[in-house]
């Protein structure tokens, strides 16, 4: 029965976050149990997640390591987590992050966590060679990895992330929509980003980039705002005097950045970004922005903890990369 | 005296003045080649927004200066900022009346201020030590403030403030220029006309002749970190109007802008010497390579390798000019 069971969850699991290929070698209870769509399966793998807690009887301690605090992103993948914990019921979590998004400050972040009896990390990697070290020593140290978000170029057990190229490239596609059906087929597009060293921003830029090959568009010079909404704000508005007709906004603040510095020019010029707040919802409502690409940290948390969970109790914890996907969130 | 000297000749006997012209020159040149490189960093649009730019800059320079002429250094600039914006953001989408937030900002501010010059004057810590400190606090506030979140938007209710603070004009000028041109008056006023300003620049030059002549240190040193403060809160509710919501890391390494802009502009670190006129340069320097690089289509690293050696270059001039051929011309 207990066999059954985690069979049951583990397919519950794996539904949810839609891997393919594996629900039909479930066995027939499990099945019947996966028969209901997949998020009414994530509120039954609740109770059934206890009852193999109650009987494993084990707490695992696992800590959600991120680039920093501040942003609302990893506030959603640390809310993620908790609600796998309070679903799972054994686990003792904990979030560390440091102020600012810097490589020495996150490698003590992971040396705290080790140092604290880790069984596990998710980890948002800020950088992916960085870490590499004191992963090393975490794993030797018999900790599981699993990437969330970002992962650094060290072997873990799973990686949740968005797959920023291609997240970027349909930014890319949505914002040459936009100017076609404007008439628009040639023209400067501007390109705020955040730095040069933050592997998923760069890697949106990417995607952005690859839509636009064999085009008539013309892509300026990359400019750096560091996420900081008035600082992109600024580079926003010169891409705008220079006569762009497309801004990209390769995060939260470079996009609020785009967006306001568009509602302040009075142009048509096409704004499209990442992430999701309170602010870019508005500036998309008022017609300032044609659309953000939405992630979903909240999964990247939520599995990503029942991954580690998973490793910790021996279980199998499914495909090695999952694309948590974007959402391209427009005017209602 | 002064009556019989012409104007110019006037205007070359204020110290530190020889920096600020050769520093001057060098900023015409650059605007120059900005303007050759690509005509459209001189179009109308384009100096609107430059000036605008700047303007927040040259805000956080006055502040540092002041704190640099007294022979101090103020690290706490950036966290002030984005306390002010974190502060003033999350009091407004609380529904607050704006100005009632703006004032309530202020003060939480200025006690930073008071903090700053108590420990650095009365407590006698090293001035680096003790706004690193305060820095620390002061961005664990902005953290704090809303709950380790940024703000949602501050909404239509607060249209007045961010058109006061960034996106107004008067007379075609942005008010965010309009602020930094009535504040930087009213503190050079302050700094050159003023007896307080007579005792920065006396406890920047020599502490111990300052304080046998009976200048008061503690409260002297507390009105310069005050005015660093206050510049500090106003630029981060000029942000928050920006961006219309409130951003934690809001003025990240913004006290580092506000020293390139003084010690460009001619403010000696080792204090006593330097003037308001030279952050105008200074902060206007900063401004226009981040400004004409982009227009210029240079890679960002161009950028930070020119701005690094520019405040190397300036503040070598002063060096050799402090040390050199024209000392007599130092009192």
């Amino acid at each position: 029965m207990r066999r059954k069971l985690m069979t049951a969850v583990l397919s519950l699991g794996v539904i949810a976050s839609m891997c393919a290929g594996c629900s039909s070698s479930a066995p027939k209870e499990a099945a019947t149990t996966a028969a209901t769509t997949a998020p009414a399966a994530e509120t039954t793998a609740a109770p059934a997640a206890e009852t193999t807690a109650a009987a494993a009887g084990e707490t695992y301690k696992v800590y959600l390591i991120t680039m920093d605090q501040m942003d609302q992103h990893w506030v959603t993948v640390d809310s993620g987590a908790q609600k796998a914990v309070k679903e799972l019921g054994n686990v003792d979590y904990k979030w560390l992050a440091p102020d600012v998004k810097d490589d020495a400050k996150q490698i003590e972040c992971i040396n705290n966590a080790i140092a604290g009896g880790a069984q596990a990390i998710l980890l948002a990697a800020n950088g992916p060679d960085a870490v590499t070290e004191s992963l090393k020593e975490a794993v030797a140290a018999g900790v599981k990895i699993v990437y969330v978000d970002s992962a650094a170029s060290y072997p873990a057990i799973q990686t949740l992330a968005t797959d920023n190229k291609a997240a970027g490239k349909t930014a890319g596609e949505e914002m040459i929509t936009a100017l076609k059906a404007a008439g628009i087929e040639e023209g400067k597009i501007g390109i705020v980003n955040v730095n040069a060293a933050t592997a998923s921003t760069v890697a949106r830029e990417e995607g952005f980039r690859s839509a636009f090959e064999g085009t008539g568009f013309t892509l300026l010079e990359t400019q750096y705002g560091e996420g900081d909404a008035a600082k992109s704000k600024d580079i926003a508005a010169n891409y705008i005097t220079q006569g762009v007709v497309g801004i990209f906004g390769a995060n939260e603040g470079s996009t609020v950045g785009a967006g306001n510095a568009i509602q302040e020019a009075g142009e048509t010029v096409i704004g499209v970004g990442f992430d999701k707040s309170d602010m870019i919802m508005q500036l998309i409502n008022d017609g300032y922005l044609l659309a953000t690409m939405a992630q979903n940290p909240d999964v990247m948390g939520y599995e990503g903890m029942k991954t580690a969970v998973n490793a910790l109790s021996g279980q199998d914890t499914g495909a090695e990369n999952v694309d948590t996907g974007v959402s391209v969130i427009s005017k209602q | 005296m002064n009556k019989k000297q012409n104007g110019w000749k006037r205007i070359l006997a204020i110290r530190g003045m020889g920096q600020v012209i050769t520093v001057g020159i060098g900023l015409v040149v650059m605007c120059i080649v900005f303007g050759i490189i690509n005509p459209t960093f001189f179009s109308s649009k384009n100096v609107a927004n430059l000036l605008r730019q700047i303007a927040p800059i040259l805000l956080i320079g006055i502040g540092q200066s002041y704190v640099l002429i007294t022979g101090n250094i103020d690290l706490s600039i950036g966290s002030v900022v984005g306390m002010s914006c974190m502060i003033s953001a999350t009091l407004m989408t609380k529904g607050m009346n704006p100005w009632v937030a703006v004032v309530i900002t202020l003060i939480c501010c200025l006690i930073v201020g008071v903090v700053n010059g108590g420990l650095v004057a009365k407590c006698k810590l090293p001035p680096f030590i003790a706004t690193l400190g305060t820095m620390t606090i002061a961005r664990g506030i902005a953290q704090i403030v809303n709950n380790n979140y940024n703000t949602d938007a501050i909404g239509d209710k607060a249209k007045v403030f961010r058109d006061f603070f960034y996106y107004g004009k008067v007379a075609g000028i942005y008010n965010t220029v309009l602020i930094a041109m009535v504040l930087w008056l009213v503190f050079n006023f302050l700094l050159s006309k003023t007896r307080t300003g007579r005792h920065i620049y006396a406890i920047g030059s020599n502490i111990e002749a300052s304080k046998l002549s009976g200048v008061n240190i503690i409260l002297t040193t507390t009105k310069a970190y005050l005015v660093s403060a206050f510049c500090a809160c106003v630029v981060g509710l000029v942000i928050c109007a920006t961006s219309g919501m409130g951003t934690m890391d809001a003025g990240n390494s913004y006290e580092m802008y506000a020293v390139a802009a003084s010690v460009i502009g001619g403010v000696s670190t080792l204090g006593g010497q330097g003037i308001l006129i030279g952050t105008v340069i200074g902060a206007s320097i900063w401004g226009v390579l981040q400004n004409g690089l982009q227009f210029a289509g240079a890679p960002v690293a161009i950028r930070n390798i020119v701005i690094g050696v520019i405040v190397v270059v300036s503040v070598l001039i002063d060096v050799i000019v402090r040390s050199g051929r024209f000392s007599k011309k130092s009192h």
